[in-house]
């Protein structure tokens, strides 16, 4: 008895012992490549680190940026581009994967092809076509409002628009992850709920909020924090289309960090910044999670 | 046989660890930036030494290949010193500044580095450069124009060996004026060619009543990239220099300069300037100048010019004009300088390899005046002229007697660069008369020069 009790542990012991060596190389790139320069850089935060100098200074990064009035608008900045991104990149996303999950396989293939592109392209190389569709003297846009009679405008040159052509971009180029997924949720969907309910007389409104939009939360999730994730970094283009301009009015955090770290060559600044956006982003998982995880079932 | 694979899975999770601990320890040990200039390795000078060479495009490609004609520069440098093995990398003028920040805070800085005053005198007042005083003879030092050597020292400490200069002036389309028969409206009949500020508004307004598909003039305030072309162009406009003779303040907020950006933001509404002005970069409007939509562009110089003549998109002549002032007085124009570095990276024969690289690229008897001619600058000597056979380039040699006080060798430089373009956008969007916006810059950056000098006394 004791024999067997041993061997069964010694088994048990073994497999465990497996299961950690096949996780180790992960988890060492882990370690090395997450862990340690995240650390690194919440030290490199509380120091006066540029090109010479390593100086600890404590807070004071911290407390200077919260009286930077660049940083408090650079804040505001992304926060509104969060605001307006993330409910219209999960609405149109929806939208499109309700209209094309039942079309034929040709079809649905040839729109999730169509919004997954922007996905898979070169931000640059979609940023640079942008830029030229906003361009203020030459860009086709002027050229389209220009045969209503509208003057041209400054796209990305006008406080008022600015942003607003920012996120236009952005949401293009957010959809495309989204929408493969929803049509993936939304074929797992038994169709005998959907039949049931329309035997039952519900309404079309009532069969999404009753029982499409129940069934797509663990789908829902997953899409919400990861958009509120991405959006919360943009900084491509930003750095391509405006540089954070007109005066400031499209800066965002991770543009900031950039701007400290590898233009002025301030690291503890930037670690700082770095850390404030994480800090903001893992507040705001953490409610996400906490409201909409609550109805997740897998 | 279950030992065996046992003592295989444990050898080999053991080996996993220690690569990864070993991994971090080595980047943990890594001595400080800050203390690299402090360390020196006396080597003999015999052994064969190996050195990083870090370049902007500074030269033009050859063949359209770029690093092609560094190449040929190493391999020829290396006929007469073959000891030295010189590695060669080409950074572009996008990334390459963020590189070479990154390089030197982990303490991987090239040896020696082709660049401008703006970044090599910031190294200097780190203590990241080794000074070349050894370098500048009396005879080198008589021959450069003191604009120029100011912006190749800190202090008394040489860190930037000049090789090529060029003013930076307007760059005009001659054709567009000929065909509207404005030729005249230039001031190409005076050898000086300097021109007043309303002559210069009267030409502006033959080409918006004559070419409509021109515009006019250009100006851009994107980002900082080319912002020497929107300093000048309001410093000349205002009468104003850009900042105290000693360096102290700035100096541009005037209130002619703040009136000749208050001309620029009604110029575009004009349509005497480019539209959209604000989300546009120095390198748009060369574009557009390229295209031939342009008539005037404000941020060229006889290097962009030659380095422009392959990336033309309609066939017109270039010509070269000072900017502007109220009453047609002297100029100020900023001087491009082009030189190199050593960065103090620890280890003597390092440092003297660089040297002599840089003296063969400089002053070899075959190779100094093919590299002037390849960068498509004027020598940065005065005694080197005549370099081309161009009436453009005679010209930009007269025109180095306008050289003004270079803003790069201020205190802060870096930080000041970084309030000047949101303030254009300010005023350009209409947020901001031209004096606001110029008093705001003022203000942020004095205190970077406030900041910057109390830093280096630390």
């Amino acid at each position: 008895m004791e024999t067997r009790v041993r061997k069964v542990n010694q088994h048990v012991l073994r497999d465990w012992l497996m299961s950690y060596l096949f996780l180790l190389p992960a988890f060492g790139f882990f370690l090395i490549f997450v862990a340690y320069p995240m650390l690194k850089g919440i030290y490199i935060s509380f120091f006066n680190y540029s090109l010479r100098k390593f100086e600890f200074t404590g807070l004071d990064n911290y407390i200077s940026l919260f009286h930077n009035e660049t940083f408090l608008k650079s804040l505001w900045n992304t926060s509104l581009l969060v605001i307006i991104t993330v409910p219209v990149v999960i609405v149109f996303s929806i939208f499109v994967a309700m209209n094309i999950y039942k079309k034929k396989e040709f079809a649905r293939s040839f729109f999730r092809g169509v919004f997954y592109l922007p996905a898979v392209s070169s931000v640059v190389s979609i940023t640079v076509v942008w830029g030229w569709i906003y361009h203020p003297n030459y860009g086709i846009l002027n050229y389209i409002t220009g045969l209503f009679g509208a003057d041209p405008i400054s796209w990305l040159g006008n406080t008022k628009t600015a942003l607003l052509s920012i996120i236009a971009v952005l949401i293009t180029t957010s959809v495309g992850q989204p929408i493969i997924l929803y049509v993936a949720s939304l074929g797992n969907i038994p169709t005998s709920y959907i039949e049931a309910a329309q035997i039952d007389r519900a309404s079309s409104w009532q069969i999404f909020r009753k029982i499409i939009w129940p069934m797509l939360m663990p789908t829902n999730l997953y899409i919400i924090v990861i958009t509120t994730i991405n959006t919360f970094q943009c900084f491509a283009l930003i750095q391509l289309l405006t540089s954070g301009g007109p005066f400031y009015s499209t800066t965002t955090v991770m543009y900031g960090v950039y701007e400290q770290a590898f233009k002025l060559g301030n690291f503890g600044m930037a670690s700082a910044m770095g850390i404030v956006l994480a800090v903001v982003i893992g507040i705001i998982s953490t409610i996400q999670f906490k409201y909409l995880g609550s109805d997740v079932e897998y | 046989m279950r030992t065996f694979k046992k003592g295989i899975m444990s050898l080999l999770g053991i080996t996993l660890i220690s690569t990864q601990l070993a991994a971090c320890g080595s980047t943990a040990e890594t001595p400080k930036s800050s203390e690299a200039g402090k360390e020196t390795t006396p080597s003999n000078t015999a052994k064969p030494v190996e050195i990083t060479w870090w370049n902007f495009p500074s030269f033009q490609a050859l063949d359209g290949e770029v690093g092609k004609y560094e190449k040929q520069v190493i391999a020829a440098f290396n006929q007469k010193n073959p000891d030295i093995k010189v590695n060669l990398e080409m950074l572009t003028f996008e990334a390459g500044p963020e590189k070479l920040n990154v390089a030197i805070a982990s303490n991987t800085a090239p040896d020696v580095i082709y660049d401008a005053p703006g970044r090599i005198l910031d190294w200097g007042k780190k203590d990241l450069l080794a000074p070349l005083n050894d370098m500048i003879t009396d005879e080198v030092k008589n021959d450069v124009s003191p604009a120029l050597m100011k912006q190749s020292m800190v202090g008394d400490q040489v860190y930037m060996y000049p090789i090529n200069t060029a003013p930076f002036m307007l760059g005009v389309n001659k054709t567009v004026f000929e065909k509207i028969g404005a030729l005249n409206l230039l001031p190409l009949d005076r050898p000086d060619r300097t021109w007043s500020f309303d002559e210069y508004k009267k030409a502006l307004q033959a080409v918006k009543e004559k070419a409509p598909d021109v515009i006019p003039s250009g100006f851009f305030a994107k980002s900082q990239a080319g912002d020497q072309g929107t300093r000048a162009y309001i410093s000349n406009l205002g009468n104003a220099s850009f900042f105290t003779d000693d360096y102290s303040k700035v100096a541009i907020n005037t209130d002619k300069a703040g009136a000749a950006l208050d001309w620029i933001v009604q110029g575009v509404k004009d349509k005497l300037v480019v539209g959209g002005s604000e989300s546009l970069t120095g390198g748009d409007v060369n574009d557009l100048f390229l295209q031939g939509k342009l008539a005037i562009s404000l941020n060229y110089s006889p290097v962009l010019r030659a380095q422009n003549v392959t990336l033309k998109k309609a066939e017109f002549e270039d010509i070269l004009l000072p900017f502007p002032t109220i009453d047609g007085a002297k100029p100020r124009l900023e001087p491009y300088l082009g030189g190199m570095a050593v960065f103090n990276n620890g280890d003597d024969a390092k440092i003297a390899a660089s040297k002599k690289l840089i003296d063969f690229i400089a002053n070899d008897p075959e190779w100094g005046k093919k590299n002037l001619i390849q960068t498509g600058g004027l020598s940065a000597r005065n005694s080197i002229t005549g370099l081309y056979n161009d009436p453009e380039y005679t010209y930009a040699e007269k025109a180095r007697e306008f050289y003004t006080n270079p803003p790069t060798v201020a205190d802060g430089y870096a930080e000041i660069r970084t309030y000047w373009f949101p303030e254009l956008q300010r005023a350009l969007i209409g947020k901001a008369t031209g004096k606001e916006a110029l008093d705001s810059f003022a203000e942020k950056a004095n205190e970077a020069i406030t900041k910057a000098k109390a830093e280096a006394k630390k």
